[in-house]
């Protein structure tokens, strides 16, 4: 079983179901149910229901991290009392939110408005298809994965302006600009990190890189990319110090102002879907993904679930770093933004680029070994 | 983005109370702004009027929801000059200690909210859990956390409880080292230059010019302190320095309130040394008898007892946690006063903020309207 994957898995149980199904239906009918097409096509819906379940589980786990730490680090317990220790907090409030009515301004464009947040949901959700989590844990070998994911994932300032234009309010209108002139600032470096990272694993999928790292992480190496990619994935995500496009401090809640109810718990969530993403993406490229420390002992590498346990692991800790950026910085301001993405950030990830380079032609570096030898 | 009007208010994050800043914006640039106050008044100066000397203090404390018994206190040093009392001492030094408690509470109260308009999460709790300390120590002995009615004419409620000066100088020993963290914090962290250093300018010239008093005056290097240009209950016996900065920025402003809150402590720890030594009485003794309690002596008696009482005019000016607010209390016979004003130094910043804000961006107004301090309480009235 060690080698069963999540579609092999749910493939199995399409097998399973279907074959169960057929034998109670005569001939014609049980030979279309147990045919081969149908058998796939069940699998794979089997295959998005387990990853949209995974993915919301983990982002509404992830909230529920976020805060308990956030209130560590502010001297207080965070939530205590809906379930033990507060994990089913989330649950409460996403049902509070569900139960709520969806308002809508009267003065509001209604395509706009709805579609926005549905889009910056989806969009958000469709990531999770794209990352690798384990080696089984893969919805198939994408040779331009980490390019789609990357597509995808800024697509959201796009769906941001929408739902902030037709919300028809002045300070959303605002956040949707911020939001827009955020992306010019960390799109580039953001990219260009990621270059770097690319030149020396010598793949564009995700499964490639993280085989590529299996003598040593890449966050050794590529400090400098590390860093603008975190800044940049911070500014992705909008979380403080990034946070402008929704400064609650001026812009209210920014683009998301008039959004309430269900419509604002669909923002909430990709919010955090996609905080969720970005730390898998920075485990993914630096962090050795779902490869263990050297000294894990092999018993333990062999555990079925190891290479998952790990992954989230690794991933929970990412954020971990991230909730502590937001507990201890301010907030900069949007020109302050632009100048920190093009005047710093930019040649901070050329240099990235450049060490990147550097170590693809020495291959070997003191401290951290050897890269394994190309494969591709 | 073309001109537009925006409504920063009165039900917006920044503003912290009800009142509404009112700003022309191009893109994100402040072209003019237009205050609007005036959502909270209850008609504090007239009701004080139908009251009785002593129930006026219960408004007191809602004039100024952070720093009511500094309000308190301006209050009753008019009120006792208009009906010709004088406190005994130890009164005089529990109404200093309740001012300076109360100042370091305020400046807290500042702290939080100020640190989360610029974005910092975690200061803002810090800020609200070290003023629940001071909280305590107001609930342990007037009974109260926000609105404590503790002052009188003539002295104050009650003394302390037995072990009040050994738990406050317990908490006096613990902020000192929280006022480092919070410079940490804070002037350590680069973002918050970025944020603050030279937004919001404000002259010394300017500010004499609009009546922007207290820290705000202060930030611009000019050294003025109602508690040592016009000493009023035993500040002249107490040893503190004035704290100004030199930059009449959001930045100085930060400075001075934290130099401020290092001197409250400063002058807490002598006062609390001063009432160790020196018990006594804290009600003057030869208070007319219907001012002890309202309405006490009834019927003909009482009628003449107020009637014939000598009339005054009495004027106080303290430096409120705020700035300085000044009260002006006329007595015309009888157990209410006749007229009473206030002036809130909070309204005067408020009404200047045109000339500190115009020009700056619309990411700036938080940190600089919140360097202000805000406390619409005592802006309306």
């Amino acid at each position: 079983m060690a080698s069963a994957t999540l579609y092999s898995v749910s493939y199995d149980l399409s097998h399973l179901l279907l074959g169960g199904i057929a034998s109670v239906f005569p001939d014609p009918l049980r030979a279309w149910i147990s045919n081969g097409n149908v058998i796939t096509g069940l699998a794979v819906l089997i295959f998005a229901a387990l990853l949209l379940a995974a993915s919301m589980l983990n982002t509404i786990l992830l909230i529920w991290w976020e805060r308990k730490l956030l209130g560590r680090f502010m001297d207080r317990r965070g939530a205590m009392h809906v379930g033990y220790a507060g994990l089913l907090q989330n649950f409460a409030d996403g049902f509070k939110l569900f139960r709520k009515t969806t308002v809508q301004p009267r003065e509001a464009d209604a395509l706009g408005f709805f579609t926005g947040p549905t889009a910056y949901m989806v969009t958000s959700m469709i990531l999770f298809g794209v990352l690798p989590i384990s080696s089984g844990w893969n919805s198939g070998a994408l040779p331009l994965s980490l390019l789609l994911a990357l597509a995808i994932f800024s697509f959201a300032p796009l769906f941001i302006f929408v739902s902030a234009w037709s919300s028809n309010n002045k300070y959303s209108l605002m956040g949707g600009m911020r939001s827009a002139a955020q992306m010019i600032a960390y799109e580039v470096p953001l990219l260009l990190a990621v270059v770097a990272v690319v030149i020396v694993a010598g793949s564009f999928d995700l499964t490639t890189i993280v085989y590529e790292q299996q003598n040593y992480w890449f966050w050794g190496p590529l400090f400098v990319a590390l860093v603008v990619f975190v800044a940049g994935m911070l500014a992705e995500m909008e979380r403080i110090p990034f946070d402008l496009p929704e400064a609650e401090a001026e812009l209210v809640e920014g683009w998301n102002t008039e959004y309430g109810g269900m419509l604002f718990a669909f923002f909430m969530l990709a919010d955090y879907l996609r905080s969720l993403i970005g730390s898998i993406l920075v485990v993914l490229l630096f962090l050795g993904g779902w490869t263990m420390p050297s000294w894990v002992p092999s018993a333990a590498t062999s555990f079925p679930l190891a290479g998952i346990f790990w992954f989230m692991l690794k991933t929970y800790l990412v954020f971990a770093v991230f909730v502590w950026i937001r507990a201890a910085l301010p907030r900069v301001r949007t020109d302050q933004l632009l100048r920190v993405g093009w005047n710093r950030m930019i040649p901070l990830s050329l240099l990235a680029v450049f060490l990147a380079a550097a170590l693809v032609t020495v291959k070997c570096v003191p401290v951290f070994g050897c890269l394994p030898s190309p494969g591709i | 983005m073309s001109e537009m009007w925006i409504n920063m208010g009165p039900q917006h994050p920044m503003t912290h109370g009800l009142w509404n800043l009112r700003v022309r914006i191009e893109g994100e640039v402040i072209l003019d702004v237009d205050p609007e106050m005036g959502y909270l008044h209850r008609g504090i100066e007239k009701i004080s009027e139908d009251r009785h000397y002593n129930e006026v203090i219960t408004l007191m404390d809602r004039t100024c929801y952070v720093a009511g018994l500094a309000w308190e206190h301006l209050y009753m040093l008019a009120a006792e000059e208009a009906l010709h009392i004088r406190p005994p001492e130890r009164a005089q030094y529990l109404r200093v200690l309740c001012e300076e408690f109360q100042r370091i509470a305020s400046h807290l109260m500042w702290y939080a909210a100020f640190v989360q308009d610029i974005g910092l999460m975690s200061p803002f709790l810090y800020g609200m859990r070290d003023r629940d300390l001071i909280l305590d120590l107001f609930q342990s002995y007037t009974g109260a956390r926000m609105t404590y009615e503790y002052m009188r004419a003539g002295g104050v409620r009650n003394d302390l409880p037995p072990g009040f000066t050994d738990r406050a100088r317990k908490v006096l020993d613990w902020l000192l080292p929280r006022f480092h963290e919070y410079d940490q914090l804070c002037l350590g962290s680069d973002i918050f230059h970025k944020r603050c250093d030279g937004l919001g300018k404000l002259s010394a010239e300017e500010c004499i010019r609009h009546g922007v008093t207290g820290p705000m005056l202060r930030s611009a290097g000019r050294k003025r302190d109602l508690r040592r240009d016009r000493p009023y209950a035993v500040y002249d016996q107490l040893d503190f320095e004035v704290a100004v900065a030199d930059g009449a920025d959001v930045t100085g402003r930060y400075l001075v309130r934290m130099e401020e809150m290092r001197q409250s402590v400063r002058i807490l720890y002598q006062v609390l040394d001063w009432l160790d030594r020196h018990p006594g009485p804290v009600m003057a003794d030869q208070l007319p008898r219907w001012l002890g309690a309202p309405y006490a002596p009834v019927g003909r008696e009482g009628y003449l007892l107020k009637r014939n009482y000598p009339k005054g005019v009495g004027f106080s000016a303290i430096e409120e946690p705020h700035g300085e607010a000044l009260a002006y209390v006329v007595n015309e016979g009888g157990e209410h006063p006749y007229r009473v004003k206030f002036r809130s130094p909070v309204f005067a910043n408020l009404a200047a903020s045109r000339h500190y804000l115009v020009g700056y961006r619309v990411a700036d107004i938080p940190p600089i309207m919140g360097s202000v301090d805000v406390c619409v309480g005592e802006v309306d009235r």
